[in-house]
This record gives C-alpha cells, structure tokens and sequence, in this order.
C-alpha cells in the first residue's frame, strides 16, 4: 500500500517530478561519466608512464636512475638476468644499455639516448620495430651494427636506410670512444618525445660500442597480471646476491613519483567535484521534497488521523524519494553508458583541443586520446554512494511528516 | 443518559463501557501560542451512549472541533478524562492513539477526506487495508457499503471525479468499513448544497439504525441539527444545554 500510494504520489507533480529526476539522472550520469573518463586517463597515463620509466620494476646499478648516467653499470649481467627471470610473478624480463652520446654524419651532429635492446623482449613494453616506416626492422635486418633513428633525427642528418653514422659516446671505462653504426630503418612513433631523442640498436652493438663486458645498465622488468609490482620488487631483492647490493630495484612509482602524485590528486579532485555537484543536488531535494510534505500536511494528517502511524507516513515519504532515486538512478546509468560507449568508440582527442605540448614527469600526453573505462568497483560504489545520499535527502521532510499532530495537521488550511 | 438507536436521550443512567463509547470527563483545552492561552474547552463533562445520533452545535469557536479532536484521539486533553470504548485515551502515545483510532474510530471530515491519488473504492477500503484484510474480504465489506450509498457504479472515480456530497459518501463508507464503535464527523455537510446534505444526513441516520452504530457529529447548519435527535449545545468552550433538539 505504501508502494502504491508514493508510486501514485510522484506523478501528482507531474513537472516536478520530472525536473526532481532530471537533475538526479544528469548529475549521477556526470558523475559516472567523468569517473569513466578519469580512470580512462588515469589508466592511460599508467601504460605511458610505464613505458616512460621502461617497465613496471627497474634494475639498475645504484644511483643509476638519479644520474642517468651510461657508466652505471650492473656487472654480471647474465647472472642477474636469469635470478630476475627466474623470479615468482615476473612475465617479462628486458635488458638494456642506454648510452648518451652524440650521431654525427657529414651534415651535422645531434645529440640522442640510444637504446641497445632486445626488440623481441621490449614488444610487452613497446615494439619499437612496430613503428618502422622505412627500411628494416631492428630484429630482420642482418646488419653487424644497426640503428633505427626516429625521422626528426634522420631528417636533420640527412640519412636514410644503408647510411653510416658515428657515435661519440663515454665508454664504459670513461673514456671518449667512437663506434660506426648503420641506419637500418626510420621510426615514426607519433611521440614527439621519443622520436626526437631516442635511437635504437640491438644490445650487442651497444655492447659492442661501449665496450661493456657482460654488463647492462638496466633490466626492465613487467610483472604477471594481477601481481603488485612493489610484491616482484621485494621478491627481486632477495633473489639478488647479498640483497641486491650495489644494485637498485625500483618500481615505476618510485622512479616516477610525480607522475603517482598527480594521479592521486586528479582522482582526488575528481571525488570532490563529484561531492560538491551531488550535494548541491541533495539540498536541492530535500527542499523539492521538504515543499512537497507541506503542501500535503492536510493529507498526511488525514493519513494519521485514519490510522496511518507517523513512521509509516515517514517510510511513505521516504519510499517516494526511494521510487524517483531508482528511476532516475536507470536512466542516469544508460545515459552514462551511452556517453562510455562513445567515448570508448570515438574518443577526444588532447590535440584536438589545440594542445601541443603536455608533458608530466617526463611522459608525453600530448597524443592522449580521452576516452572512458568502467571500473567497475568505482561505478558500484558511486551508485551506493549516489543513492544513499538521494534517498537521505527525504529523511528531513520524511521526519517532519512523522512528527506531524494531526489535529494540527488538520486545521491547517482551515 | 442514554439513547435507542436513532432516538433522544432517556433519562436511565447505564454505567457499563459498552453502553457508554464516549465519556468525557472534567476536560479542558488550552492552546499555547507564545504568551497568549486559548481555553478552547473549559470543563467538559459528557456521556454519549451506545447506538446515539448526536450533534454537537454551537457557534465557531465554541470547541465543538476540539471536543471532536478529543473524542476522536486526534488530541490530548489538557486536563480530564476522555474515555472511548472503556480506555481513558487521554494519554496514549502517538503510535498507540493511532492504532487506537484504527480499531476503534471512523471520521468523517468536513473537507479534504478523500486521498486524491486513490480511488473512490481505495479510498473506502483504506482503513480495511491498513488493518491488513485480505483483498477479497475487503471487497465483501466495501463493495456492498458503497452501493448501499449510491456509489456502486462510481468506485473506480478519483475524488476530483465526484460531487462533495458523493465524496462525503465515500468518506462515510471507509469510517464505517472497519465497524467501529463510534463515527465522528466534523461539519460533514459544511460544503455540500442543501439536497446534498439532506441525502448525507439520511444516509448517516439509515446506517446509525441499521448497524448501531454511535455517531457524533459537529454542525451548526440549523436544518441538520432540526434532523438530528440529540444535540448537544456548547458555548465558549462548555457544554451549555444536553438534550434533543426538539
């Protein structure tokens, strides 16, 4: 009977009803859909920093990642390569020499980080040899001494596939040493970043041209799915020898803190706009509601006065908030869908906006598209969060309709 | 005093609770608004006994609604006892005063005694359903009543479908579904036209005799009080004249 009585009771305003659930429907689907895109970003933001830091734990000499220096160097590479491989939640091990140094051609000279890598081993991470628009790819190509230059490099040394270019770089002994490379192929990534900095060679021609005798200066390591890189990074250090001295073990949020920060504080800033809209919205139904239980104090007290006790008109009040809650909370879902759904299709693109350049911690978004993931948790729990709060805001004027006198109650239009 | 079904008051006196719904005794009304003190009823003594028609009347102001609100368990008294079916219902709590009214009271309204979002034939059936009837035992009492009012072809009607005076039916019919042992009305026939209030009149006097039932009611429409066996005058918050009317 209560059902039926607040399920009628909600059309009798019929407009205002409908304007009640627009508000709930809009902002509940606002609220959803920016989580949507907040995680999407977030999520993104992640991978990006992931593949910026090169895994989701390092391993490198100590006080490799402060100075980025190319003389840090873990001795014994092959040793520490199997222990890391062979540890409990490690899908992907990926060796690396990073060498700073100077390409020169005849043209000109031009600074670059080149990467001695393993191309099958960094495809989890990256597939470098993915982004191969010209010439070969770094794992087909037979040359001794290989180099795949990003196409900005390439452009302003005025080299192609088959050229000869020369590194000057410090080699592992400190010394100047200079070593003859042949471009293999021209990468186009799309990142600016990466395309006007990084070159690409296999790890024995960095080896080769550092003079490194079994020594790295980096493995980057991807953890299985649903393991903590912080859970490998503990499991990493006891396997190592002596606890890993001499060595350091980061995870990609230690060696990428600012980058932890700003998503903390985005997704904080996301769960306080969501409050301050949805409170506004909370007052504004209690009021709505609080209206409606004084325009029908005459009702109400009928009500009592037949028999209805004061906790039954307040569950009356409260079951019509429950009712509006439930049909906006559907609609505002499926709204919420629809805009995921083309989000997720379709995407905004960060350049589209006119933004260039974006950068943080190193990591470029500038290629960011916006798009919107469901996790899932966050949707229940702001649907509990959205309802509980709705529903709430009947609790004033539900109590008020309660405490009604219904001799009161009775007079009040007389 | 007592009365038959529908007659005047007879001068036995019957002491026995079920002989007696409605006693009231030594009963005061103040209502408090900031420093001013409205006595709406100054020492109310009255006996109404089993199976009365009686009308309450008076000028507005009076406290023919108040004493109503008493009887009815709408109100506390300030001082006194109301007695209603035996239990001294001066000092129930809210729950209890509604539960009370439930079993024990039907009210007929002067206005506004329909709920709008229900129809006629909900609304007779509302107290029924609030006392947990099955559907089908409900229908066996509200059907029959409402075509005994005349309402028999208008049950599916929203209230803003019918006259007052086929709304005040419908009211009649939901203070009587639960068979209480009183019926209070507060000027039932305030908004209703002459032949309206004739016919609410007639209904209310019909079922008075058909079912025993006590009914109380406040008017100060002089045609109905001329109809009506027992008045019962008040003046200034007292009870100034106990007796029929003519």
């Amino acid at each position: 009977m209560i059902w039926r009585l607040a399920w009628r009771n909600l059309w009798r305003q019929r407009s205002r009803t409908l304007i009640l659930m627009s508000a709930v429907t809009l902002s509940y689907a606002m609220v959803l859909a920016a989580m949507g895109v907040g995680d999407d970003s977030h999520f993104q933001m992640l991978d990006a920093a992931v593949e910026g830091a090169g895994g989701e734990v390092l391993v490198h000499g100590e006080g490799y990642w402060e100075a980025r220096s190319g003389d840090i160097l873990i001795d014994g590479a092959q040793t520490v390569g199997e222990l890391v491989a062979a540890v409990d939640g490690v899908a992907n091990v990926m060796p690396r020499v990073a060498i700073d140094g100077l390409l020169s051609t005849a043209v000109g000279n031009r600074p670059v980080q080149l990467l001695g890598i393993r191309p099958r081993a960094e495809v989890a991470l990256r597939d470098v040899d993915a982004d191969v628009v010209e010439g070969d790819r770094l794992d087909d190509t037979e040359l001794r001494a290989p180099l795949l230059l990003g196409g900005p490099v390439a452009e302003e040394l005025e080299v192609g596939p088959g050229d000869r270019v020369v590194l000057t770089a410090t080699g592992a002994d400190g010394e100047l040493t200079r070593a003859l490379f042949h471009v293999a192929g021209i990468v186009r990534s799309g990142r600016a970043d990466l395309d006007e900095v990084l070159a690409y060679t296999t790890l024995e021609a960095a080896g080769d041209a550092l003079g490194l005798d079994d020594q790295l200066v980096q493995f980057g390591v991807l953890v299985e799915s649903g393991v903590e890189p912080e859970t490998v990074q503990d499991r990493i250090r006891e396997a190592l020898p002596e606890g890993g001295a001499g060595l350091e073990v980061l995870t990609w949020r230690e060696a990428l803190p600012e980058m932890v920060g700003f998503i903390e504080i985005d997704d904080a800033f996301l769960y306080v706009y969501a409050v301050v809209i949805y409170l506004v919205v909370v007052f504004a139904i209690a009021n709505t509601f609080l209206v409606s239980v004084l325009e029908r104090v005459r009702e109400f007290g009928l009500l009592n006065a037949l028999g209805l006790r004061g906790g039954r008109l307040a569950r009356l009040v409260l079951a019509e908030t429950a009712l509006m809650t439930a049909l906006s909370m559907v609609l505002g879902l499926a709204l919420a869908l629809a805009i995921h759904g083309a989000l997720a299709r379709w995407g905004i693109s960060v350049a589209a906006w006119g933004i260039e350049e974006i950068e943080l911690a190193g990591v470029d978004l500038a290629n960011m598209v916006m798009r919107s993931q469901i996790v899932v948790s966050k949707w229940v729990t702001a649907s509990v969060l959205v309802a509980v709060a709705t529903i709430s805001s009947a609790i004033y004027p539900a109590l008020r309709a309660a405490r009604l006198a219904p001799a009161e109650a009775m007079r009040f239009y007389e | 005093m007592t009365t038959t079904p529908g007659g005047a008051p007879s001068a036995e006196t019957v002491m026995d609770d079920a002989a007696q719904p409605i006693r009231v005794e030594g009963v005061t009304k103040v209502f408090r608004q900031g420093p001013l003190e409205v006595h709406a009823l100054r020492g109310v003594d009255l006996v109404v006994d089993q199976g009365a028609f009686a009308a309450l009347a008076g000028p507005s102001g009076c406290g023919k609604t108040t004493l109503l609100n008493l009887v009815g368990v709408l109100d506390t008294p300030t001082t006194g006892r109301v007695i209603v079916g035996g239990r001294d219902v001066s000092s129930l709590s809210r729950g209890e005063a509604a539960d009370f009214r439930l079993a024990h009271v039907g009210f007929v309204f002067q206005a506004y005694n329909l709920v709008p979002v229900l129809i006629a034939y909900e609304n007779a059936e509302f107290t029924l359903l609030l006392r947990n009837r099955d559907p089908a035992a409900r229908r066996q009492i509200v059907e029959p009543l409402l075509e005994r009012v005349g309402l028999g072809d208008m049950m599916d009607r929203k209230p803003h479908e019918l006259s007052g005076g086929q709304q005040q039916r419908v009211a009649v019919v939901r203070a009587l579904a639960t068979q209480p042992s009183i019926v209070l009305a507060d000027e039932p026939t305030a908004n209703l036209d002459s032949a309206a209030s004739d016919e609410l009149i007639d209904l209310m006097l019909e079922l008075n005799r058909e079912l025993d039932t006590t009914f109380l009611f406040a008017t100060h429409d002089r045609a109905v009080l001329d109809r009506t066996p027992w008045v019962i005058r008040m003046l200034d918050g007292r009870v100034v004249e106990d007796g029929a009317s003519r």
